[in-house]
């Protein structure tokens, strides 16, 4: 049974841990991908990439009002139309705009998370505009009905035998579970698409102030059509992806792409400065940026703005033993799984009680942060998130009392000591009693000794006075 | 619905704004503001004269599935242009009679664009013309650049270190030509080949051209290969949107 992303935390956690089918994928895909990255970044000197990348993210941030700016001002002086959107009600209140007046009936998007984090198809849908997702892995998952359950991957939770059943149900293929069939099938299908379509969004990887370029990074092309080939053009970019310069976009890119999938660089990156120039064949006669803030100030505010320098390679949802077992899809209706996610969600969602359980999707062993190119300290985050969760006591009212009632326990000796005792004679019941049901079904619980250490230290006291004493 | 489009503006940015100067840092790790280098360290590497780079730079582009073939010169380069055009004009058709086959037809930028002076009448003399659309939101045209099996461009740039070639959109420099057909083939004089991205880019800042080439076309885009995809099982899988084939012909152009 797939994984229900609007089922609860753990009702979604089962789901997937239920699923052979998805882990054996899941296993095998991150294990390639983690393994590619680590060839990729041996090959080079990953530690002065790292601080690099790091410093550009840190310095974007720290000049973040800034740098927006000199964006908007560039992008306008290149032709561009600029519009800010708080929150995603606005930003798909500008795109819908902005179709109406063009009477478009046909998008093609290129893939974005952003996009996917304002819910962006279901807007257009709602208004009786055709959208099609033009990325390979995620066109297999609109057609198939789900959400991408991975930032760089979308698809990875299917078997190629899934993805020909789908083929063969949407578009009328013969079956077959050839890849490269598949793949010429979709070809043929999207390339239609993309003569036909009025209008392209994309998302945007990075936004360069000093001269107003919305860089996309796509191995496909799909990215280059969305930019050149429809009339209007509508780039959707958070407002944390602004960069200094040409020279810093070209530098994360690489990190991005040797992180992301272990190449040197991706196959194109398109550095998309306006619309159509007068003279040129082809190209946009309009392009619009966008400007989404959607929380992302707020994280600032919090003081996450660390997690603002995520360049979204996905580095750390590939080597995240949590992701490995329970994929995208359990971490709930959010683009963003992994630690990333698990750090971003309940940051960028007003609402700390619908991803409340997040944080605690990680062991904290740290292997996220061994891997992030811009060196986010994502444990540290998800302890801070954790804290929050607490504090804000949108943690559950058994567990609060619970735990009040260990603190009073352990301040003061008699009711201390009485505890212990009982622990001593029912400690083989434990199994039975509720919060521990759950823990001992995986895990055994060591024998109580059968005297306290409280008594041992009293027999030996008494032992050693007699000796003093003999 | 925005009523008042500064509104938002100015919100989020006042909102940064305060964030920012306040007293607590915006981030946990408090390691003090930092101050990345305006050139970063190159990331590849690549050295040597003319021809070795010539050579990286196609190694490092067959790795990532690309092809290239090294000319004497740009008469050699058109030659043999002339030869792959027919070849692959006569397996799309499966005719073997490649001297009666119709006039070839190339998605191409405009011969002036291109690296190799006279190019255009010379396809021309051995039947391949070159079509060079002039408004590719017109539908005749956009209808015709679709079935072209073969696109031919130039680039501004090459690079060693990572195999990427950079193309810029402008007058005569479709961008359908490197993107729509299975095969594109690009003429890459020696003398464009740079040992690395950053290389090339801190030449442009020197020269303080960096800005107006960014800003002069619509859209530039490095090229590393052809069009790929591993979205299914992990599966590599060319030619999913863009070319199948990414050919470079190399010429020294240095004599």
């Amino acid at each position: 049974m797939p994984v229900d992303a609007a089922a609860p935390y753990r009702t979604r956690v089962r789901q997937a841990l239920a699923d052979d089918g998805l882990r054996a994928a899941l296993d095998r895909a991150t294990e390639h991908l983690s393994g590619r990255r680590a060839k990729a970044m041996a090959e080079i000197d990953a530690r002065r990439l790292r601080d690099e990348a790091g410093a550009v993210r840190r310095y974007a941030i720290e000049h973040l009002p800034d740098l927006l700016e000199q964006l908007e001002s560039n992008l306008i002086a290149n032709g561009c139309q600029v519009h800010w959107a708080r929150d995603a009600s606005e930003a798909l209140g500008v795109v819908l705009e902005i179709a109406r007046a063009h009477h478009i009936g046909d998008v093609v998007k290129s893939k974005s998370m952003t996009t996917e984090e304002i819910g962006l198809n279901d807007a257009l849908e709602r208004s009786g505009i055709d959208v099609v997702e033009t990325d390979l892995g995620e066109f297999i998952v609109q057609l198939a009905g789900e959400p991408p359950s991975h930032i760089i991957a979308p698809v990875i939770h299917k078997r190629v035998e899934d993805i020909a059943e789908i083929f063969r149900r949407r578009l009328d293929t013969p079956h077959t579970t050839d890849p490269a069939e598949l793949c010429a099938a979709a070809r043929r299908e999207l390339r239609n698409e993309f003569l036909n379509a009025d209008l392209g969004v994309s998302g945007c990887n990075f936004a360069i102030a000093e001269t107003g370029t919305i860089c996309v990074v796509t191995n496909e092309g799909n990215g280059r059509m969305v930019t050149s080939l429809p009339r209007v053009y509508i780039a959707i970019a958070g407002i944390e992806k602004v960069v200094r310069s040409a020279e810093d976009a070209v530098l994360l890119w690489q990190a991005a792409s040797r992180n992301a999938t272990g190449q040197a660089v991706s196959v194109y990156f398109s550095l998309t400065s306006g619309p159509r120039r007068r003279g040129d064949s082809d190209g946009p006669e309009e392009m619009h940026v966008i400007l989404l803030d959607n929380g992302r100030s707020r994280i600032l505010e919090r003081g996450y703005g660390d997690a603002a320098l995520c360049i979204r390679c996905g580095a750390c949802i590939n080597i995240c033993p949590v992701y490995r077992e329970i994929g995208g899809h359990a971490y709930g209706r959010t683009p963003y799984s992994g630690p990333i996610g698990a750090v971003l969600t309940p940051l960028l969602d007003y609402d700390i009680h619908a991803a409340r359980d997040l944080p605690f999707a990680s062991s904290l062993c740290g292997a996220c942060r061994d891997v992030c190119p811009v060196k986010i300290d994502l444990p540290r985050l998800l302890l801070d998130l954790r804290s929050v969760v607490v504090e804000r006591k949108v943690s559950t009212l058994g567990e609060r009392a619970t735990l009040r009632a260990y603190a009073t326990a352990m301040r003061q000796p008699a009711p201390y000591r009485v505890l212990v005792r009982l622990a001593g004679w029912l400690g083989p019941l434990t199994g039975l009693l509720p919060p521990l049901r759950t823990w001992r079904r995986s895990r055994s619980l060591p024998r109580f000794a059968r005297k306290r250490f409280g008594a041992l230290w009293h027999e030996r006291a008494r032992g050693d006075d007699e000796s003093t004493a003999g | 619905m925005i009523d008042d489009p500064l509104e938002a503006r100015d919100q989020i940015l006042a909102r940064l704004r305060r964030a920012l100067s306040g007293a607590r840092s915006v981030f946990r790790d408090r390691s003090g503001p930092s101050t990345p280098p305006a050139t970063p360290t190159a990331v590849t590497r690549a050295d040597g004269d003319r021809r070795s780079l010539a050579k990286a730079f196609g190694t490092k582009l067959a790795e990532v599935s690309g092809s290239y073939e090294f000319l004497e010169d740009a008469a050699e380069a058109s030659e043999r242009l002339v030869q792959l055009a027919r070849a692959w004009s006569a397996d799309d058709d499966g005719d073997t009679e490649a001297d009666d086959a119709p006039a070839i037809e190339v998605l191409s930028w405009a011969p002036l664009a291109l690296p190799i002076e006279n190019l255009g009448p010379r396809l021309k003399e051995s039947g391949i013309s070159l079509f060079v659309p002039e408004d590719l939101h017109d539908e005749s045209t956009r209808a015709r650049a679709a079935r072209a099996t073969v696109g031919l461009t130039g680039a501004e740039a090459a690079f060693a270190g990572t195999g990427s070639i950079v193309v810029a959109s402008g007058r005569g420099k479709s961008r359908a030509a490197s993107l729509l057909p299975l095969r594109h083939i690009v003429l890459v004089p020696m003398s464009r080949i740079h040992p690395t991205l950053e290389a090339w880019l801190s030449n442009l800042r020197r020269e303080q051209a960096l800005g107006s080439f960014l800003r002069v076309s619509g859209q530039i885009v490095f090229i590393t290969g052809p069009s790929k995809s591993a979205d299914i099982e992990l599966d590599l899988t060319l030619g999913v949107h863009g070319p199948r084939l990414v050919h470079a012909l190399i010429f020294d152009d240095t004599w």
